[in-house]
């Protein structure tokens, strides 16, 4: 039996105002890669910050390994959430120095790990770049190096397609792929399917801060199979509000 | 939080403090703007200016070391507050504004020792600036009296060293404020408004000594009239406040 990286079970955070995501069960497997395809404000970033402790759960609960977590386990992650982490004073090789350090890697074997993801994600020629001069795209993929250069066993991507050119894209995928081979468990998220939700083991879509399926990475047309879902699944809330409504209004009028 | 999380977070805050120019030029502009200040406000009060000689009380108008001293404690009260406030503000505001706090989440390095370990790069930025701001001062002084210091203006400057030290230690509210706030706006309004009441509170003469923002610029100016006790009430607020900073570090979450 495979090990499972990431266990989400029931997990709920209510923002009101139907914001939020509810009862999400979701596992990430060792050497898999887990897309979650959802449109914007689906729920996909609010997942991810509860799986990494960045909010704290109204229910459900969350393992990582096979444990909750703790300070220890989290030398083993790497994410990437929203903004990356690149100090804007500091160079490129100095930032994901930073970056490996905070992991827990000692100084000697974290030198090997700067050189070699600069090359992995071919950022060598900014290594001595300041971060704010780069562009967005070249901020992200050293966002995505300091997620990746400790070849962490769970690695959580919050659309790390965003703004990388074609070129980018490609590296990226090789990477996950190449690290999903090693036996790390990857989760990446996407409001489309982008080329790294391609190269997923399982899709799965979510809306509404539900999950609402899920779709076959091999299968033909999953773009018209993911609008499917999406719109099968408006159209039932929509449905549930209207009769919750009418509902409200007959005992107001009783 | 280890001795070695806590190291390790250390030497990456100083990393990121010292390459940015925030803390560097927030120095200078103390340093040099307390010693120009001073002389050129001593200057003015013993040209004749009557508000500002009433405003700077009888040792101003001494001149040479005591009414140099005198002023530039005054002076250092209220900028240094500002400036210190400025500097820390801005080493905790700055994860918010540049969107790097979410990369200090799900680290083996926890955000308590993150936080402890920017208040201890600030405790050394503001010796070093106390030190240099001392200096300044000095160099300020011969060239304006034409004299070495007395053994009682070597007293002075220790006096304006503690002062500078003392008065780096009242703005770390503002460090949990920019936690709060999720940003530096808030953290900034907090050091105008420790300013402002410390001002007021002064001016009225209400609390005095026992106000513990004000008791080291009283104790400077005029170091008879504050008791120990009272100076140390004053590290009521950078511990209380600190410790507030590392809980609401801990139990942060990114819900806004």
């Amino acid at each position: 039996m495979s090990t499972v990286r990431i266990q989400a079970r029931g997990l709920t955070r209510d923002f009101g105002g139907g914001a939020g995501v509810y009862g999400i069960d979701l596992e990430v497997a060792a050497g898999e890669i887990h897309a979650l395809v959802g449109l914007n404000g689906a729920g996909k970033t609010t997942l991810m910050r509860l799986l990494l402790g960045m909010l704290r759960p109204d229910a459900g609960t969350v393992l990582l390994n096979g444990r909750p977590p703790e300070p220890g386990a989290w030398s083993r992650v790497g994410h990437l959430v929203e903004t990356p982490f690149a100090y804007g004073e500091l160079d490129g090789r100095t930032n994901l120095m930073l970056a490996a350090r905070l992991h827990g890697v000692p100084v000697p074997e974290a030198a090997r790990m700067v050189h070699s993801v600069l090359t992995e994600l071919n950022l060598a020629r900014y290594a001595r770049v300041r971060a704010r001069r780069l562009s967005l795209g070249n901020r992200q993929r050293l966002g995505l190096a300091a997620a990746l250069q400790h070849h962490p066993e769970i690695i959580v991507l919050d659309e790390p397609t965003n703004a990388l050119d074609p070129a980018g894209v490609i590296l990226l995928r090789e990477a996950l792929v190449r690290r999903a081979a090693a036996g790390a468990g990857v989760l990446v998220s996407s409001h489309h399917l982008d080329e790294v939700a391609r190269v997923a083991h399982r899709i799965t879509v979510i809306n509404g801060g539900r999950v609402i399926g899920s779709l076959d990475p091999h299968g033909i047309d999953i773009e018209r199979s993911f609008f499917a879902l999406v719109h099968a699944d408006d159209e039932r809330r929509a449905r549930e509000g209207a009769d919750q409504e009418l509902d409200d209004q007959q005992r107001r009028a009783a | 939080m280890t001795a070695q999380t806590l190291a390790i977070a250390i030497a990456v805050e100083a990393r990121k403090a010292f390459a940015s120019r925030v803390l560097v030029s927030t120095a200078v502009l103390l340093c040099v703007g307390v010693a120009a200040i001073s002389a050129s406000t001593m200057a003015a009060a013993q040209g004749g200016n009557e508000q500002l000689a009433a405003k700077l009380g009888p040792l101003a108008l001494q001149g040479g070391w005591p009414g140099l001293l005198a002023v530039a404690a005054q002076v250092t009260a209220a900028a240094g507050l500002l400036a210190f406030g400025v500097g820390l503000s801005w080493l905790f505001a700055r994860e918010f504004t540049d969107g790097t706090i979410t990369g200090l989440f799900g680290l083996p390095v926890t955000r308590p020792t993150i936080a402890l370990a920017k208040l201890t790069v600030y405790l050394v930025w503001t010796l070093a600036v106390a030190v240099l701001l001392t200096v300044a001062v000095a160099v300020t002084a011969v060239a304006v009296a034409g004299e070495w210091p007395s053994a009682a203006a070597w007293a002075g400057l220790a006096r304006l060293f503690a002062l500078a030290v003392m008065t780096a230690s009242l703005p770390v509210p503002a460090a949990w404020v920019a936690t709060i706030g999720r940003g530096l706006l808030p953290a900034i309004a907090t050091t105008v408004a420790l300013l402002a009441a410390t001002q007021i509170v002064v001016v009225a003469g209400l609390a005095g000594g026992w106000f513990p923002l004000a008791a080291p610029a009283l104790w400077a100016v005029l170091p008879g009239t504050v008791s120990p006790a009272q100076l140390l009430l004053t590290a009521t607020v950078p511990l209380g406040f600190g410790l507030l900073t590392l809980h609401a570090w801990r139990r942060l979450q990114l819900d806004r």
